[in-house]
């Protein structure tokens, strides 16, 4: 676990309950898993209102947002991998026993809230689980899930929607109570670029622009298809690396240019979050701008980055 | 906007309500609740994806039917999932609606599955065939058995020879219905197999509280110290394992007394590697420095120790005040310096007092435990659990929170229905000899020499899961005994699967598993009363589904029978008309002239005996029964706390007399309880009045079951029955103390258990064997390099009194220097020519010359074919070795616990030896059971009251009070 710093939190910060709603916090990360007969009853007591389907927990959860740090904050952007086992120590050097799956959202917010709950008052105590808590948070949640829970609430219907609200409000509060982090975590410092196709290849490009530690991106099937619809093109249903090249083959400059706003425009939404998230946000936002400013070049260029196979060893993502 | 706080509010008050509805409020098992289980409203249709149909998404739909695994005594509680479809049980996990396992299990619970399928396990009645151990067996009826054994019984009672009829019983796994059918019966032939387990340790702590054993409250400790290896191996281990943790996660630092660097000594705070038998001396060392430098509650022991007693008889002194108490304890424990424990146990002063700074510094809040290991190896041994009580009696951290209770006030055994009026009236002296007047338990594992010395005989012996020719020390003397027709008539192996002491019988009656019989358990685990509920599963899943089971046989593999109903059914056949005057205690209540059944007995118990029970059943309309076969398992209070400091009400106090020590006796009958009558027995005073408690203080308390109805820091017992030195807690040498051994002898420890194994319990699980199938010598590098054992593998021979055993070296700086150590388990085996179990058991060949007896193995381990194709993927051969076979007998002469601790000369192997090679002679085993006699002291010369034992002591099916009676001298032994 690395030592992060704070700068002063920015807000009065009077208005910050002394510890944070945790039961509504372990509700709020049930409420991420498929419905189950008593979900309802949760729901109901979240005051979010009817639960939703299965198939709306499908489509938000398996098809638009995957609810993993592993994916978001990887450099392959697949769930496992090294950002999982990271997670995994981070549950070790707790001294908790990691969960099949350390690094789902669920996890994570219950993880979240036993730090809470378990501190005891003696101040060498309070002090671990107080740094325990903000490593969590800073390193792990931070990276991710603000912007992916913005992400839920622009893609999904009422019931997501207002999950995502209501868990975003209670970050928030959690990212003012212990300011922002003004270093980023060894991680994202170390996480590589968005590969160039010019130099690097097509798949290797496209397997970057889908992997949000190094486009700044988060993209979903949604978006895809909303610049299909917008150019007239087919969307191949598959995978979205398979969508996407298939988009790209379509209409390359066209699509570079959808692409190029969409990361200007999530660039905007982390600069919004910087006084709150501090080193993170602006780490996204960084690589949003410099994403959307290659693609414009690309599509200035006239580039179509799958016309050109890259050489195995270039395309190696993450190499 | 909603405020968050008051959403969190209403959640948070939702969740409240759900619960206090009994009902989950999240669901099931989850990311978000790792330790979370299947919510119970879902239990009768549970939906799983099938693993073996990965990657398909295949849904299974089962019945979770809870029982309580019947592995070791902790007695935790399991889930059967019943396939909906199949209705075989798939898997087992835990329960999380038992108060003392919480869901929680170790490997030995899920590897029910394992036993239960086994394919080698016993399904039908067997009886012999040829001479008895000669392995040759026929398939009879239950009926067939039931007749020959019935009619053997029925004649003993006619002709009054009730003693000849024996039941030896290994861990019960059960509470009340086997013992109340012998005293049915009339029968003192309950022979326990606790004098080679827990005998000494709970002799220790009798003879201080009239209870016999501890109950740590470890999750609210500050200060732990095990004298045991609680965390994986230990006595009641998984109950109080996550306690222990949970203690030590409250800060509580964790003080553990073992040898051998165990899965306890790991997690220590502080690990003591003591010299085998020396855990008594740092326990007085501990305690003198308390003493000297007035670290103690002088209030507590004013109150409670019957010091005034011990100034009185001892020093002599009728009024002394208690500071002069306090000086005499002071004098009288001085010696116990910790140069003295240092030189005894081998460890350094400082540390020793380092850890006296962290014990007195616990306060009320001391759990302390001890319950074989050092209790249980060494001659004096009984003492460990009394001096280590002395440091909770100091402290006065008995039965407060984080503190120490005895059993009886964290157990909860139920009245059953149509309890007997009558109790043996012949006193069965193979069990309870007269040399051993103050042994706590039967002195089972001497049966092969008292049979010799009394030339006794015993008609009908069962062994109920219990295997003694393996578990028991010097086993050859009781392979003599068995197959001995002039000392044994008939004998009844009652087992779910073979074991060594089978081979020898004339009936091997298959009995079930967790999942396939009725029990029910009570154990001390916490601060708190429970019971749990074992039933055949498959029987509740079906009648669950509307079918009528009459008899547990229509649902078991084969024709595997519970116990219950075989007790039943054989009673009926031993008194069919009822004029022996036993039938009676097992007709049915509600239709007389019929057997009653076993929904009826325990439908009964739940009903009448389980305080709070029907309350909560009928909370979710349904009856008692039905909550016990739907939850398994039911708290009946928690928190009981200091029931010594409890004022007795005065509908209690009647014409009430106070006599010179303070015990308070009453006129006032005992008011109605729902539990089984037990425990100790106090004498009502001249008058007939009953004692009821002591005044303290003026105020009449309830106190203790002890004669003073105080915490007996001097025991008038053991002073007046012949041991007046040892009647305060005190230092004993062990047999294997450095004074007698000769130079090239070193201590061996046997009394450790392997993670993940039972005994002879759990060997036919494949799991588990897997992972534990060996027991190789822990040997530590000086002493491998001294004896000439060059690397981990080799193979040694280590030489006991009367015999030698050959296994490999594990050379390993985990255990002292100079000593040795060997897991007890392991080296199962099965004599050529037999059936029997082929999991974890090797083929060997015996070989009697006389007194001289060699076992020599003819296959290990290894794969073989059966119905399980797991078992071809067996890749392990080496099975261990049987080194209990080599044990003499060593019998305390005071608590009768059988001192496992061995002297052994240990050297590489010689020419000819192989792994698992025994070799005994058994005349030798005889001198050394003589030798140890010799430190006896008989009731024939130093009882006071010219009776066997002292009335006021436990002792399971109790006897007449006229059968206590020593006879005449002049007359022949009763035997």
């Amino acid at each position: 676990m690395s030592q992060l710093s704070h700068a002063a939190p920015t807000e009065d910060r009077s208005d910050i309950p002394p510890t944070p709603p945790v039961e509504l916090l372990r509700v709020l990360a049930v409420l991420a898993e498929p419905p189950s007969p008593e979900y309802a009853r949760v729901a109901e007591a979240a005051g979010l209102g009817p639960a939703p389907t299965a198939s709306e927990h499908g489509d938000v959860f398996l098809f638009q947002l995957y609810p993993y740090a592993s994916v978001h904050v990887g450099a392959e952007g697949m769930m496992g991998g090294e950002a999982r086992d990271r997670l995994a120590g981070f549950w070790r050097a707790l001294g908790r026993t990691p969960p099949a799956e350390p690094d789902h959202l669920s996890a994570l917010l219950a993880l979240y809230a036993s730090l809470w709950e378990e501190e005891r008052p003696e101040a060498a105590h309070s002090a671990i689980m107080e740094q325990s808590r903000a490593a969590l948070l800073d390193e792990h949640i931070a990276p991710w899930l603000p912007h992916y829970l913005a992400r839920v609430q622009e893609l999904a219907p009422g019931f997501y929607s207002g999950w995502a609200e209501l868990l975003s409000r209670i970050l928030a509060a959690e990212a003012d109570r212990s300011g922002p982090a003004d270093r980023l975590p060894l991680h994202l410092r170390e996480a590589p670029g968005l590969p160039d196709p010019r130099r690097d290849g097509g798949d290797a490009f496209l397997a970057g622009l889908l992997a949000m530690v190094r486009s700044g991106v988060m993209i979903t099937r949604a978006d895809l298809a909303s610049i299909a619809a917008t150019l007239d093109l087919g969307l191949r249903a598959g995978e979205r690396r398979y969508a996407l090249a298939s988009l790209l083959s379509q209409e390359p400059v066209g699509v570079l240019r959808a692409f190029a706003a969409e990361a200007r425009r999530q660039g905007a939404m982390h600069e919004l979050r910087t006084d709150r998230w501090g080193a993170g946000s602006e780490f996204l936002a960084a690589r949003a701008r410099t994403t959307a400013e290659l693609l414009e070049q690309l599509a200035a260029e006239g580039f179509d980055p799958c016309e050109d196979p890259p050489s195995k060893s270039a395309a190696r993502v993450g190499s | 906007m909603t405020d968050l706080n008051e959403l969190n509010r209403r959640v948070s008050a939702a969740k409240a309500e759900v619960e206090a509805r009994g009902e989950t409020f999240y669901p099931g098992a989850s990311r978000v609740h790792l330790a979370s289980f299947p919510p119970k409203e879902r239990w009768n249709d549970w939906v799983e994806l099938d693993s073996k149909s990965w990657p398909n998404r295949v849904e299974k739909r089962y019945m979770l039917v809870p029982t309580t695994c019947f592995n070791c005594e902790s007695a935790c509680g399991l889930l059967a999932y019943v396939d909906r479809d199949t209705l075989q049980v798939r898997k087992f996990e835990g329960n999380p609606e038992h108060p003392g396992s919480r869901g929680r299990n170790c490997a030995k619970g899920p590897a029910t599955i394992n036993q239960i399928t086994d394919p080698d396990r016993i399904l039908y009645p067997l009886k012999r065939a040829g001479a008895r151990g000669q392995g040759k067996w026929e398939r009879v009826s239950w009926d067939e058995a039931l007749d020959d054994i019935a009619a053997r019984i029925r004649r003993a009672m006619e002709e009054e020879r009730h003693e000849q009829v024996m039941y030896h019983v290994g861990r019960p796994g059960e509470d009340g219905y086997t013992t109340r059918m012998l005293a049915a019966w009339a029968v003192d032939g309950h022979n326990s197999h606790t004098n080679v387990c827990s005998s000494g340790a709970r002799a220790g702590y009798h003879w201080w509280m009239g209870m016999d054993r501890p109950s740590p409250d470890f999750a609210n400790a500050k200060v732990i110290v095990l004298v045991s290896s609680h965390l994986e191996t230990g006595h009641y281990f998984n109950p109080h394992a996550q306690r222990i943790i949970e203690g030590k996660k409250g800060g509580a630092k964790l003080i553990v007394l073992d040898t051998r660097l165990s899965n306890t000594a790991t997690h220590a705070d502080h690990w003591l590697s003591p010299y085998p038998g020396s855990e008594a001396s740092i326990f007085l060392a501990i305690a003198n420095w308390m003493i000297q430098e007035r670290k103690y509650d002088r209030e507590f022991v004013r109150r409670w120790w019957n010091w005034q007693e011990y100034m009185e008889a001892v020093q002599g002194e009728q009024s002394a005040t208690f500071e002069r108490f306090e000086q005499v304890l002071r004098e009288t424990y001085s010696e116990y310096t910790f140069e003295f424990a240092a030189r005894e146990s081998g460890l350094e002063e400082d540390v020793l007092r380092e850890v006296a700074g962290v014990v007195s510094t616990a306060g009320t809040r001391l759990a302390t435990h001890n319950w074989r290991s050092a209790g249980s190896g060494n001659l004096g041994g009984w003492q460990v659990a009394r001096t280590l009580t002395l440091l909770n009696a100091l402290l006065g951290a008995l039965a407060t929170e984080g503190g120490t209770f005895p059993n009886s006030w964290n157990k909860f055994t139920p009245k059953p229905p149509r309890l007997p009026h009558q109790r043996p009236r012949r006193w069965n002296e193979v069990l309870w000899p007269r040399e051993y007047p103050l042994a706590l338990m039967e002195m089972s594992f001497l049966m092969p020499h008292l049979m010799r010395d009394q030339d006794a005989y015993v008609d009908v012996y069962f062994t109920r899961v219990y295997n003694p020719v393996w578990t028991n020390p010097d086993g050859f003397s009781w392979i003599e005994m068995l197959t001995d027709e002039s000392k044994i008539g008939l004998h009844i192996a009652q087992t779910p699967t073979w074991n060594e002491t089978a081979y020898f019988a004339d009936y091997v009656l298959p009995m079930g598993h967790a999942s396939e019989r009725h029990d029910l358990t009570s154990y001390e685990q916490y601060d708190g009363q429970f019971i749990g509920f074992r039933q055949p599963v498959l029987r509740t899943a079906r009648e669950r589904l509307g079918e009528q089971i009459t008899d547990t046989r229509q649902v078991n593999p084969g024709e595997v029978w519970e116990e219950n109903e075989f007790w039943i059914e054989l009673t009926w056949r031993i008194d069919p008309d009822g004029s022996l005057g036993i039938r009676q205690f097992f007709e049915s209540r509600e239709h007389p002239g019929e057997k009653m059944t076993v929904d009826e007995y325990y439908g009964w118990i739940f009903d009448n005996s389980v305080p709070g029970l029907p309350e909560a059943a009928a909370a979710q309309g349904i009856s008692p029964l039905e909550y016990m076969r739907r939850f398994g398992a039911f708290e009946v209070a928690s928190k009981v706390g200091q029931v010594y400091e409890q004022a007795v009400s005065d509908s209690e106090l009647e014409d009430v007399r106070v006599d010179e020590m303070g015990r308070v006796f009453t006129r006032a009958a005992s008011p109605p309880s729902p539990k089984a009558p037990g425990g100790t027995k106090i004498d009502p005073d001249e008058e007939g009045r009953r004692r009821v408690g002591v005044r303290v203080d003026g105020e009449i308390l309830r106190g203790w079951p002890t004669p003073s109805g105080k915490l007996e820091f001097w025991s008038r017992t053991l002073a007046e029955w012949g041991w007046p030195e040892l009647a305060i807690p005190t230092y004993v040498k062990s047999h294997v103390h450095r004074d007698n051994l000769e130079d090239d002898q070193m201590p061996m420890i046997t009394t450790f258990r392997v993670p993940v194994q039972i005994h002879t319990r759990s060997a036919n699980s494949k799991w588990l064997d897997e992972i534990a199938h060996t027991n190789p010598l822990w040997i530590h590098p000086t002493d491998a390099a001294r004896v000439g054992v060059e690397k981990t593998g080799d193979l040694v021979r280590v030489q006991t009194d009367i015999g030698y055993f050959v296994l490999k070296a594990w050379i390993t700086e985990g255990i002292r220097p100079g000593v040795v150590a060997c897991s007890h388990h392991m080296g199962r085996w099965k004599p050529e020519g037999q059936e029997g179990q082929r999991m974890g058991m090797m083929t060997v060949a015996l070989d009697q010359q006389g007194s001289e007896w060699g076992l020599t193995p003819k296959q290990r381990g290894g794969p073989f074919s059966s119905s399980d194709p797991d078992t071809l993927r067996v890749w392990w051969t080496d099975v261990g070795v049987h080194q209990n076979l080599t044990h003499a007998v060593h019998p305390d002469p005071i608590s009768g616990q059988h001192c496992w601790h061995q002297a052994v000369r240990v050297g590489p192997a010689q020419l000819g030896d192989s792994q698992g090679d025994v070799f005994v002679d058994t005349r030798e085993s005889r001198a050394m059971y003589e030798k140890w006699l010799e430190m006896t002291r008989s009731a024939d010369d130093y009882s006071p009251d010219g009776t066997r034992r002292p009335w006021w002591m436990l002792r399971p099916v109790r006897p007449e009070r006229d059968a206590y009676k020593l006879p005449v001298k002049t007359e022949p032994a009763t035997v």
